[in-house]
């Protein structure tokens, strides 16, 4: 089934609206037909998590290996052991954990899933940190990255065979829930869905824009949408209009 | 209907919903962190069947409001609030089972050895690959000692001469317990590293995993044949087999799984590459699995036993052909359905 579902997949992204094909967004559908959105995380927050994971690994390795200088040979096997379990169980442990993530992976708000968009299972992060060996080769995680490159979404060799996602985790829009307060006003004509859309996604974003581009793109749909209002302030007036679409009348 | 108004009528499912999910991923305790947080506030309560099906039914509420939220192209916050909520229940609703005892219990006595049986061509294909390149450069270094040369340099040869040497303070020399550990840490890092990287190289259409293990049979031919010439056979023979009954073994299978990953890419058959690439990684893992415990206890047995001295060759040899008889049973032998199931049916 997963394999069926993974080629529908693929041919969905040839048909999809341009928008969806330059973004790379994710659809995981679940089971009520709904598609779980999920952002594959590309490679540079990677190799950054990478890095901080590596750091972490020195640093415990270091302190394990000071302590167990004392002990003489015994210390140095133990020693040789951690390395290993450093090397090899130390991502497989954290994906496993409640975090989903290496603790650099969380540093970065990035997590592993499933391509499906469930948690990790332990046999699929077994196989992508093990799969770890080819995607270094045949220097410095080539492969691993060449394969990220050539995909949209993201995926390492061992993410391929494991069929898991590297996706940021965390809302980036929660913060355009608040609207400036305007007062409201209704637009002049009926407006498509699409149209409404963008209105109240503009209006979400005028705290973030300079009151410049916000009055640039608030010239854009006023002729159309409140043509009598288009002489005055331009940003309020579609604030207004927003306010409005939004059901405050 | 407006989107406030929207909003407005099915808030209270949602927030109810985020409640019942509990603090985000981001927010999670790790076990250790949620005794401590449990012992001043109220302690957490485990979820009843009764609360599980009130979660499937608001999930499923809020699926639909996804959906009509999306096809009504509402507001951004309100969609991403509803991916955001419907993902989380979807992953608390569709998580597999731990992994627990019973899991592991199960691995070893069934889903191991009747996946290595279910991979048979596999592991003879990795066996020969393996095994031709071991007897004929282990041929041509008995016959040729020059040979050796080819494979490691002089001062790598010299190494094993001396370590292999009978007055030697080798591996089969006196040594204390402590050296004993330090052995095994060596064992486990490299050894095992040799075989993940077997495995792995699978995923290059197989080509890989081909590589490295003629590779490393051909490295321990070349010691085996060098060594037999030098006069130190026996004692190179009794260090090496009984744990080479895990080791050998164990990277055969190492090289077989990464066959089987090389075999979904060259034949997918009805499936894409990718997919049926993650198809058959699913059934080599648990090859890998046990491969890796075969190596963990064939470190152990050459760190602790084949070192051990004072134990006579003939002794080595006969707990080795047992290891070896008892390796080979386990594979033909463990996990097959009862006899009287296969009647009945």
């Amino acid at each position: 089934m997963a394999a069926f579902d993974a080629e529908a997949r693929r041919e969905t992204r040839l048909d999809a609206p341009v928008e969806d094909r330059l973004d790379t967004r994710y659809a995981a559908e679940t089971p009520e037909g709904i598609a779980l959105t999920l952002r594959p995380a590309g490679a540079v927050p990677r190799l950054f998590a990478y890095s901080i994971d590596f750091c972490i690994r020195i640093a415990i390795y270091g302190t394990v290996a000071l302590v167990l200088a004392q002990l003489g040979r015994f210390g140095s096997g133990i020693a040789l052991i951690v390395l290993f379990a450093l090397e090899w169980l130390y991502p497989v442990a954290f994906e496993l954990g409640p975090w989903g993530a290496t603790p650099g992976k969380r540093a970065l708000g990035l997590a592993v899933l499933m391509d499906s968009g469930l948690p990790v299972t332990p046999a699929a992060s077994f196989t992508r940190n093990l799969l770890r060996a080819a995607d270094f080769l045949p220097a410095l995680y080539a492969f691993g990255l060449g394969s990220m490159l050539v995909r949209a979404d993201f995926k390492r060799l061992g993410d391929l065979a494991a069929g898991t996602l590297v996706v940021h985790v965390g809302q980036a829009v929660a913060a355009y829930a608040v609207l400036p307060p305007a007062v409201a006003r209704a637009p002049a004509l009926q407006l498509g869905m699409r149209a409404q859309a963008a209105i109240v996604a503009w209006a979400g974003r005028v705290p973030r824009l300079t009151p410049e581009r916000a009055d640039e793109l608030a010239a854009i749909a006023l002729p159309t949408v409140a043509p009598r209002a288009a002489g005055g302030d331009r940003v309020a007036a579609l604030l207004g209009v927003a306010h409005w679409l939004l059901g405050r009348r | 209907m407006t989107p406030l108004q929207f909003e407005a009528r099915h808030t209270a499912g949602w927030q109810e919903l985020e409640a019942a999910l509990g603090p985000p991923a981001r927010d999670r305790k790790w076990p250790w962190q949620r005794r401590k947080a449990s012992a001043g506030a109220p302690a957490s309560t485990t979820p009843t069947p009764a609360d599980n099906a009130r979660i499937a039914a608001l999930y499923r509420a809020a699926c639909e409001h996804l959906a009509v939220a999306q096809s009504r192209a509402y507001p951004v916050w309100m969609i991403a609030r509803l991916e955001s909520l419907t993902a989380r229940a979807h992953r608390r609703i569709y998580r597999q089972a731990e992994l627990g005892l019973g899991a592991l219990g199960r691995l070893f006595l069934i889903d191991f050895p009747s996946s290595v049986r279910a991979h048979r061509l596999h592991v003879l294909a990795a066996a020969l690959v393996f095994a031709l390149p071991l007897l004929a450069i282990g041929i041509a270094s008995y016959l040729d000692p020059g040979f050796i040369l080819t494979l490691h340099d002089s001062d790598a040869v010299e190494a094993y001469d001396a370590m292999y040497a009978s007055d030697a303070a080798g591996p089969l020399g006196r040594r204390s317990a402590a050296t004993d550990w330090g052995m095994f840490g060596t064992y486990i890092l490299n050894n095992v590293g040799i075989a993940f990287q077997c495995f792995a190289g699978g995923v290059f259409f197989g080509i890989g995993s081909l590589f490295f293990v003629a590779y490393n049979g051909a490295l321990i031919g070349s010691v085996a044949g060098y060594l037999a010439w030098r006069g130190h056979g026996e004692n190179f023979f009794s260090f090496v087999v009984t744990h080479g009954a895990f080791e050998l073994t164990g990277i055969v299978l190492a090289g077989a799984a990464g066959l089987v990953l090389g075999q979904a890419l060259l034949a997918p058959g009805r499936h894409g590459r990718i997919a049926a690439l993650e198809l058959a990684a699913k059934r080599a893992v648990v090859v890998v699995y046990g491969m890796t415990a075969m190596f963990v206890v064939a470190a152990a047995l050459e760190a602790f036993w084949s070192s051990a001295r004072w134990v006579p060759p003939a002794v080595k040899y006969g707990v080795g052909a047992a290891c070896w008889l008892g390796v080979i049973c386990y594979f033909v032998f463990q996990g097959r359905p009862r006899r009287s199931v296969e009647v009945a049916r």
